[in-house]
């Protein structure tokens, strides 16, 4: 089957390697599931996140290390710095996920503190903790190419100076190309003083009905191949939807198209600049600086700084916007001035952060403990950080869908995206949701429901963190050009094809259902409650638009979507009293 | 023959995948017959040009010539 079978235990502070059967995955989906369950069960209450006692827990999929299109993600989980709410993040990237299950683990779980800097090297049985002094300190580019230059080929999960300095705001990179954030999620790792983890399996993942796999396969690459758009995606990827650059500009940049492992419609690039290669998870990414006025070249060569640092751009973009309003207020002295156009004014602050130098020490702390220092709150922030989809922020999208709503109800806070919902960033006539609401599993009574009268954003969130659930455990990617491949009909037969366990699409579905509310009320024990789920007060001030009519919101709009979609759920827990 | 053309490489291992699987019956990124080192794409001598690689290449790296 294509579980790899065993779950690793690795702590750091008695420096103490076990490995125990990974039942639990068939019991979980696997991938994004089991990590679920790991962490509802281990991760304790009263447990503060920079904690040696928080784990990290970090899984593949279940399809992971197949070649079923798309399937290359991990999924990580612990206690978030930036809001202690039990989180996770997630990434493709090239090899570690493939490789952490050909090496037999589908999860890992590191616990404890070293007693200095470390890495883990897992090579199939053969794992041990290495020494990481010669590479503390270093970016995530040195660090990636010196532990390749000790190890050997393999996957690298890493963490760059703003990890290891406990910003709140930094983020876990996968062999230097994909990043796993937000929520702080690369601060537990330099709190265990873990600097990276190398994997290299050379064993292999088998799936049991190999004739059932290959048909269900065989039919996904088909429709991908005959899809009228693949070559457009593949040569702009996210760049189709939110064109950030110019094509032609874009392209003379490009040096290399990249992809997950197992996909056919890759979207990460080497680009050159400077006479220097960038590594990136997506061009958008890279050039979302130039919206607060910076020239383009400018815009790349920040967020290439940012991601060798290890740091989330969006959030340090954000808390420097804090950081000006306070200035202006007389409430903070500044070590200098924050000037958005200027790339020397963002890197002098992007070094002073991730370093946690002079003021960068306190905006290294995240927006939950400045507005307590302060006694001011920021604009659009959501669990401690700052939403991505606001009507006035980097992404200007001012209409309320399922993103917009995710951003405050998921348990983690707000991030990109969570379950390739179809009304992201591009309005669409509701009818012609039908078809991805159809292929999501979702019943066509309940189809029926959502779409009366414009569309019920509360029920199609809930739906939408179900199939995304799917998607997660079983390793597929969900950005928009993969998932519309997906249906819950196909994730049911492929899981079942490659595991020998027969699950239908219901039964898969009741339990991606089961997964979500399990770590919404593990959170909701730990104390997050509706309040902690409630919008920011300035979405409402001129802000965010009903998605169909355009109209304007209120706050009560928005909180009859949130009962909808507890109702939906199944978390009576979080409705009004 | 096969022909590489390694510009067109992403890295994504579908190649070297459905080689594996093809010859050993699981999927591996240690035996397959087809390497990919720095986006170039090498045959082991056992190699028998099957042509299953090219299939599975979206990106117009690898391509079977006659």
């Amino acid at each position: 089957m294509s579980f790899a079978g065993k779950i690793l235990r690795v702590d750091l502070t008695n420096r103490k390697i076990n490995k125990y059967d990974a039942d639990l995955a068939k019991d979980y989906i696997g991938g994004f599931g089991l990590c679920a369950k790991l962490a509802c069960d281990l991760i304790k209450s009263e447990v503060t996140p920079l904690s040696p006692l928080n784990p990290l827990i970090i899984g593949a999929g279940a399809l992971v290390g197949t070649n079923a299109p798309a399937t290359s993600r991990i999924y990580a989980f612990t206690k978030l710095p930036a809001n202690g709410a039990i989180g996770w993040g997630g990434g493709g990237g090239a090899t570690f996920a493939c490789n952490l299950k050909f090496a037999g683990y589908d999860a890992v779980i590191i616990e404890g503190k070293a007693d200095k800097p470390v890495f883990i090297r897992i090579e199939d049985d053969d794992i041990d903790i290495r020494d990481a002094e010669d590479i503390w300190g270093s970016g995530i580019n040195e660090t990636c190419e010196k532990i390749w230059e000790e190890c050997g080929e393999g996957g690298i999960l890493a963490v760059g100076q703003a990890g290891e300095n406990l910003v709140r705001f930094s983020m876990m990179y996968i062999d230097r190309l994909s990043t796993v954030g937000r929520g702080g999620i690369g601060a537990v790792m330099g709190s265990k003083n873990l600097k990276a983890l190398f994997v290299r399996g050379s064993g292999s993942v088998e799936v049991k009905d190999r004739k059932r796999f290959d048909k269900a396969v065989k039919e996904l690459l088909e429709r991908m191949k005959s899809y009228p758009y693949l070559k457009e995606w593949q040569e702009l990827g996210l760049l189709k939807s939110l064109p950030a650059i110019p094509r032609d500009v874009y392209l003379k940049l490009r040096k290399r198209r990249i992809a997950c492992v197992s996909c056919p419609i890759g979207d990460k690039d080497v680009l050159e600049l400077d006479g220097g290669e960038i590594y990136t998870t997506s061009a958008v990414n890279l050039m979302t600086p130039a919206v607060m006025g910076m020239n383009y070249k400018d815009a790349m060569r920040l967020t290439a700084k940012l991601d060798d640092y290890g740091m989330d751009m969006f959030e340090f973009l954000g808390i420097l916007n804090f950081a000006k309003e306070l200035s202006e207020k007389g409430k903070l002295e500044l070590d200098s001035e924050i000037d958005f156009t200027s790339l020397d004014s963002m890197l002098f602050w992007a070094k002073k952060i991730a370093s946690r130098e002079g003021t960068g020490d306190l905006l290294a702390n995240g927006f939950a403990e400045m507005e307590r220092k302060f006694g001011v709150k920021p604009k659009s922030v959501v669990k401690g950080m700052r939403a991505y989809t606001t009507p006035k922020g980097p992404l200007i999208w001012n209409l309320f869908g399922t993103m917009e709503l995710g951003q405050i109800l998921d348990p983690r806070g707000p991030h990109v995206a969570a379950g390739g919902s179809p009304t992201y960033f591009a309005k669409r006539p509701p009818e012609s949701f039908r078809k991805h609401l159809a292929r999501m599993g979702i019943p066509d009574e309940k189809i029926g429901e959502i779409l009366s009268s414009g569309i019920k954003i509360g029920k199609l969130l809930c739906h939408s963190h179900i199939w995304f659930t799917i998607l997660a455990s079983l390793g597929i990617c969900a950005r928009a050009q993969i998932n519309r491949f997906y249906s819950a009909d196909i994730c049911a037969e492929l899981y079942s094809a490659a595991t020998g366990i027969e699950m239908s699409k219901n039964q898969l579905l009741d339990k991606a259902r089961e997964i979500w509310r399990m770590l919404k009320l593990a959170n909701f024990r730990a104390g997050f409650t509706r309040e902690d789920d409630l919008p920011p007060e300035d979405w409402f001030d001129d802000g965010f638009r009903d998605y169909v009519t355009g109209e304007p919101l209120t706050k009560e709009d928005v909180e009859r979507m949130m009962d909808e979609y507890y109702r939906e759920m199944g978390l009576e827990e979080f409705m009004r009293r | 023959m096969i022909a590489v053309h390694s510009e067109n490489c992403t890295g994504c291992m579908r190649c070297v995948l459905i080689c594996s699987y093809t010859y050993t019956k699981k999927f591996s990124i240690s035996t397959p017959r087809i390497k990919i080192k720095e986006y170039r794409a090498e045959f082991t001598e056992d190699c028998n040009e099957c042509g299953k690689c090219v299939e599975q290449c979206f990106y117009g790296a690898l391509e079977m010539v006659k």
